[in-house]
C-alpha cells in the first residue's frame, strides 16, 4: 500500500502533456529499435502486438521475454520521461492554459493522435484493433445516452447500426464504385473521401428516422416494454434486410471502398464524444436525467417529457448509424447476421461494464471489452468463460459499472500540475 | 524512490535471466495459418479443421520439416479462432498475415467468414485456400484466394439430376435457412435447376426459416400438404436431425435429400436411425473408400475416435495443396512478400492434384474442377458411396 501511495505522489506532478511525451518516447523507441534490437535480444519472434498478451498466453516460455519487452519499451521510458520532463511539460501546460480551452484540447488531441498513429502503424493488426475499438466507443457512448442518461433499456442499437451501415454502403456503392448490383459509378471515385462525411451523416439520419418506429409507439410505456419493442425492432431490421435480395439478402453486401482509415475514424470518434458530452451536460441533458429519475415531477417542472425522450433516442440512434457506416467501410463487407443478438450482447456488455451515465465509463468499457476480447484470443473457448466472469464480478461489486456517474473535466485534465506540490497537498 | 528504482532493476534482471530464448537467431520458419470456427455456432467444423491440420503437421514433423529446394524448413501452424463471426475472421486473417507472417492461410470454412476474410488475404497478397466455402464471391476477382471444393452452381444441378434419375420424381419441396448464406444460395440454385428440368411450378413448396429456429412444424406441415415427392434441405448438422425427425412425426414419407453440409460426423450422431437411407451430395464418402483416402480416414479415426467428415478431408487436401505449392516454388527467399507471391503462382499452376477428395485443377478464378459424390447413409449409419457426377 505504501509503495502505491508513494508512487502516486511521485507522479502527481506530471501533467497530461508529460504523459503524452512519455508515451511518445516509448512509441519512438519501439518504432526504431523494437524489431531489430529489443525484441531480437529478448528472443521474441517479433514486436509483441498487444503488450505481449497474445504471445504470453500461447507460449509460457515467452512470458519473461514479453514482460521484459514491456518494461524496456513501455514502462520505464514512460515513467522516466514523464517524471524527468515534468518541469518543462508543466511550463508547456501552463502556456497552453492561457489559450482558449478548445484550442488547448485540440492540440492535445493532435498529440494523442500522433502517438496512436505511430503505435498502431507498426502493425496493421494493431490498426484494425484500434479502428474497431474506436467504433465500439462511438456505439457505447451513444447507447449510454439512451440506457444511461435516459434510463431506458433499449435493445435496438444493432438495428440502428445496420440501418446506418446499409444506407451508407448503398450510397458509396451507387456513387463511387463500379458495382455488379448498382452499375457504374455516378461520381468520380476521387470525390469519395470528401463526400464520405455526408454519406455517414445520411446513414446516421436514416437510423434516427428508423428509431422513430420504436420511439413513437413505445414511449407511452417504460422499462420492460421498451426493451421488448426495441428488441423486436432489431429483429425486424435484420429479417427485412435478409429478405431484400437487391441488397444481397443473407449473402451480404461487399465491395465498399475503403474510406475509413484511422484518422477519419479518430476524428469521428472525438466528434461523437465532444457532441455527446455537450449534449448531456446541457440543459437538455439535465432535463433528460430528471425525466429518468421522476417523470411526473419533471412534467410538473414544465419539461416536455415526450419530446425530451424522443430527441435523446433519435440522437443516440444517429450515432449508432454513423458507427455502422464506419464499420461497413472498415470491413468492406456486411451481412445482416452481423447486426444480431451477438452484437447487442457485446454493446450492452461494454456499456454496463464501463458504467452508466458516464462518457469516461463508456470509453473504459469499450476499450477494455475490445482489448480483452483480442488479448484472450489464444484461450479459445475459455475466453468465453473469463470475460463473462469478469462481467459478473463487476455487476456484483459495482452494480452501475466501473466508472459511473462521472463526467470529463477537460480543464482539470489538461492543466499544469506544478502548484499542487508547492502547496504540498495531495488530492 | 530508491525502493522503486531497486524493484525495477531487480524485476528487469530476473526477466532477462529467465528469457531462456534470448539471443536465439531468427530463422525462416514456414508458418501456415488456420482460420477455423473453434467456438460459435459450428464448433464441430472447427474441430475437424484443427484435427486435420494437426495430423498434417505430424507428418511434416516426422519427415523432419518441409523440404523446399533441397533445404528442410521447420513448419509451424498458427491456429486462430474466428468465433464463426465475419469480423472475427477478418481480425484473425489480419493478425496471421501482419503479425505471425504466415506464408499461406487455410480457412475459413463457412462462406460468411470466407468472403470478407478473402478480401483481407487478397489485399495483403497472401494465399488463402478455403476448403469448404461454396459461395462464388469468395474467390471472384481475387487472384490470391483459392478453394478446395466445388461451387453451389455445380452442386445444385447434381442433386436435381440425381433425384430425377434415381426416383423419377417431378415435384420437390425445399426447406432452407433464409438468414444463412450457404443454404439460401444452394436452395436457389436447386430450385432453378429443378424447374428447368420439370417446368415452372414443379417446386411445390419453397419454405424458409431463420438461423437458430428449432421448430419447423408449420413449414413442414405445408410441405407435407403440398404433395411434394421429395424434400431437399441444404442445412447444417445442427438442424438436419430436427428437420428429419419433425418431418417424420408430421407424416412425411418420401425421401429427404441434403447437400455437403450434411457431411459432418455429428449429423448421424444426433439423428440416429431417422436418417438411415437418406441421400446427400458431398465431396467424398467415408465408407468403402480406397487408397490414400482410406489411409487418411483410418488414421483420423484411430487418433480422434470418429470418422472424419468432409471438412476434415477438404482441409487435409487444402493443406497438401499449400504444401505442394510451397515445394513447387523451388526456393524460399526468406522475404515473406516475395515468397507469398511465389506460392500463389505455384498454386495456380498445379495440375491434376491427386487429393483424397478427388483430382483437382484450378480454374482462372481459383476454383477447382472436381467431381461431386452422392452419399447414402446406410443402415449402419455410415456414409456410403452411391454415385458420382463430374463436370
Amino acid at each position: 500500500m505504501g509503495i502505491v501511495k508513494k508512487f502516486q505522489q511521485m507522479f502527481s506532478t506530471v501533467p497530461m502533456l508529460g504523459w503524452f511525451l512519455g508515451i511518445l518516447t516509448a512509441v519512438l523507441i519501439e518504432y526504431f529499435w523494437g524489431y531489430d534490437y529489443i525484441s531480437y535480444y529478448l528472443g521474441l519472434p517479433k514486436i509483441p502486438v498487444l503488450f505481449g498478451a497474445l504471445i504470453m498466453l500461447k507460449e509460457p516460455l515467452m512470458i519473461p521475454g514479453a514482460l521484459a519487452y514491456d518494461l524496456i519499451v513501455y514502462v520505464i521510458p514512460v515513467l522516466a520521461v514523464a517524471k524527468l520532463t515534468s518541469p518543462f511539460t508543466n511550463q508547456g501546460a501552463a502556456l497552453l492554459e492561457k489559450l482558449p480551452l478548445w484550442l488547448s484540447a485540440v492540440l492535445h488531441l493532435v498529440f494523442l493522435y500522433a502517438v496512436l498513429h505511430l503505435w498502431a502503424g507498426i502493425n496493421d493488426y494493431r490498426v484494425l484493433i484500434v479502428k474497431l475499438t474506436l467504433i465500439s466507443i462511438i456505439l457505447t457512448v451513444s447507447i449510454n445516452v439512451i440506457n444511461g442518461y435516459q434510463g431506458e433499456f433499449s435493445c435496438s442499437h444493432p438495428g440502428f447500426m445496420a440501418l446506418g451501415a446499409y444506407v451508407s454502403s448503398i450510397l458509396t456503392l451507387v456513387l463511387f464504385t463500379n458495382d455488379k448490383i448498382f452499375g457504374t459509378a455516378l461520381l468520380p471515385p476521387a470525390l469519395a473521401p470528401y463526400c464520405f462525411p455526408i454519406v455517414l451523416v445520411i446513414g446516421g439520419a436514416a437510423a434516427a428516422v428508423g428509431s422513430l418506429a420504436v420511439a413513437i409507439p413505445s414511449f407511452r410505456t417504460r422499462g420492460d416494454y421498451l426493451a421488448i419493442i426495441s428488441l423486436a425492432f432489431m429483429f425486424i431490421v435484420k429479417s427485412a434486410i435478409e429478405n431484400l435480395h437487391i441488397i444481397g439478402g443473407a449473402r451480404g453486401m461487399g465491395g465498399q471502398p475503403d474510406l475509413a482509415p484511422l484518422p477519419v475514424i479518430f476524428i469521428w470518434t472525438t466528434l461523437c464524444i465532444w457532441i455527446i458530452h455537450n449534449f448531456v451536460t446541457s440543459i437538455f441533458g439535465k432535463a433528460l436525467n430528471t425525466v429518468r429519475d421522476d417523470e411526473a415531477a419533471a412534467e410538473s417542472m414544465t419539461i416536455k417529457t415526450r419530446k425530451t425522450k424522443m430527441t435523446a433516442f433519435m440522437f443516440g440512434a444517429f450515432w449508432a448509424g454513423v458507427a455502422g457506416g464506419l464499420f461497413a467501410h472498415v470491413l468492406t463487407y456486411i451481412n445482416p447476421g452481423m447486426f444480431s443478438i451477438n452484437r447487442l450482447a457485446e454493446i450492452l456488455a461494454m456499456v454496463y461494464f464501463g458504467g452508466l451515465n458516464s462518457i469516461v465509463g463508456s470509453i473504459v468499457g469499450a476499450v477494455s471489452i475490445n482489448v480483452l476480447g483480442e488479448a484472450l484470443r489464444p484461450l479459445e473457448l475459455f475466453k468465453w468463460i473469463i470475460i463473462p466472469l469478469i462481467l459478473i464480478f463487476v455487476m456484483i461489486f459495482r452494480p452501475y459499472g466501473l466508472i459511473s456517474f462521472t463526467e470529463i473535466n477537460t480543464k482539470k485534465l489538461l492543466e499544469a500540475k506544478k502548484h499542487k506540490t508547492k502547496q504540498g497537498v495531495s488530492s | 524512490m530508491r525502493k522503486i528504482a531497486v524493484l525495477t532493476v531487480v524485476a528487469f534482471c530476473t526477466a532477462m535471466l529467465f528469457s531462456s530464448l534470448a539471443l536465439a537467431a531468427r530463422k525462416t520458419i514456414i508458418k501456415i495459418g488456420i482460420n477455423a470456427p473453434l467456438t460459435g455456432d459450428i464448433p464441430k467444423v472447427g474441430e475437424g479443421t484443427k484435427y486435420a491440420a494437426q495430423m498434417w503437421l505430424e507428418d511434416i514433423e516426422k519427415a523432419g520439416g518441409l523440404e523446399v529446394g533441397g533445404k528442410k524448413y521447420e513448419v509451424e501452424l498458427v491456429i486462430e479462432d474466428n468465433e464463426s463471426k465475419a469480423e472475427s475472421a477478418v481480425k484473425a486473417n489480419t493478425k496471421m498475415i501482419t503479425q505471425d507472417d504466415v506464408l499461406a492461410i487455410v480457412g475459413p470454412q463457412s462462406s460468411k467468414q470466407a468472403v470478407p476474410a478473402g478480401e483481407v488475404a487478397n489485399k495483403y497478397k497472401t494465399v488463402m485456400i478455403s476448403p469448404w466455402s461454396t459461395n462464388p464471391s469468395t474467390t471472384l476477382d481475387r487472384p490470391y484466394v483459392f478453394r478446395g471444393c466445388f461451387l453451389d452452381p455445380f452442386q445444385g444441378p447434381v442433386v436435381a439430376n440425381f433425384i430425377t434419375e434415381e426416383f423419377g420424381f417431378t415435384k420437390a419441396a425445399v426447406l432452407y435457412d433464409v438468414a444463412s448464406d450457404y443454404p439460401k444460395g444452394l436452395a436457389e440454385v436447386f430450385k432453378q435447376a429443378w424447374e428447368e428440368k420439370h417446368g415452372p411450378g414443379s417446386v411445390v413448396a419453397y419454405e424458409s426459416f431463420t438461423t437458430k429456429d428449432t421448430d419447423f412444424s408449420s413449414q413442414l406441415t405445408k410441405i407435407v400438404k403440398s404433395g411434394a415427392q421429395v424434400l431437399f434441405t441444404p442445412q447444417y448438422y445442427n438442424e438436419v436431425p430436427l428437420i428429419v425427425s419433425q418431418a417424420k412425426d408430421l407424416g412425411w414419407t418420401g425421401p429427404i435429400v441434403g447437400s455437403d453440409s450434411w457431411g459432418s460426423a455429428e449429423t448421424i450422431e444426433l439423428c440416429g436411425e431417422d436418417c438411415y437411407g437418406l441421400f446427400f451430395s458431398s465431396h467424398y464418402a467415408a465408407a468403402g473408400a480406397k487408397g490414400a483416402t482410406k489411409a487418411f480416414i483410418d488414421r483420423y479415426e484411430k487418433t480422434y475416435g470418429y470418422i472424419p467428415d468432409d471438412v476434415a478431408a477438404l482441409t487435409w487436401d487444402a493443406l497438401r495443396l499449400a504444401q505442394q505449392a510451397i515445394q513447387d516454388t523451388g526456393k524460399l527467399t526468406g522475404k515473406i512478400e516475395k515468397d507469398r507471391e511465389a506460392v500463389r503462382d505455384a498454386l495456380a499452376r498445379i495440375k491434376d492434384f491427386d487429393g483424397i477428395t478427388g483430382k483437382m485443377t484450378f480454374t482462372e478464378e481459383g476454383d477447382p474442377i472436381k467431381c461431386a459424390v452422392i452419399v447414402k447413409i446406410n443402415n449402419q449409419g455410415e456414409y456410403e458411396f452411391y454415385g458420382s457426377s463430374c463436370p
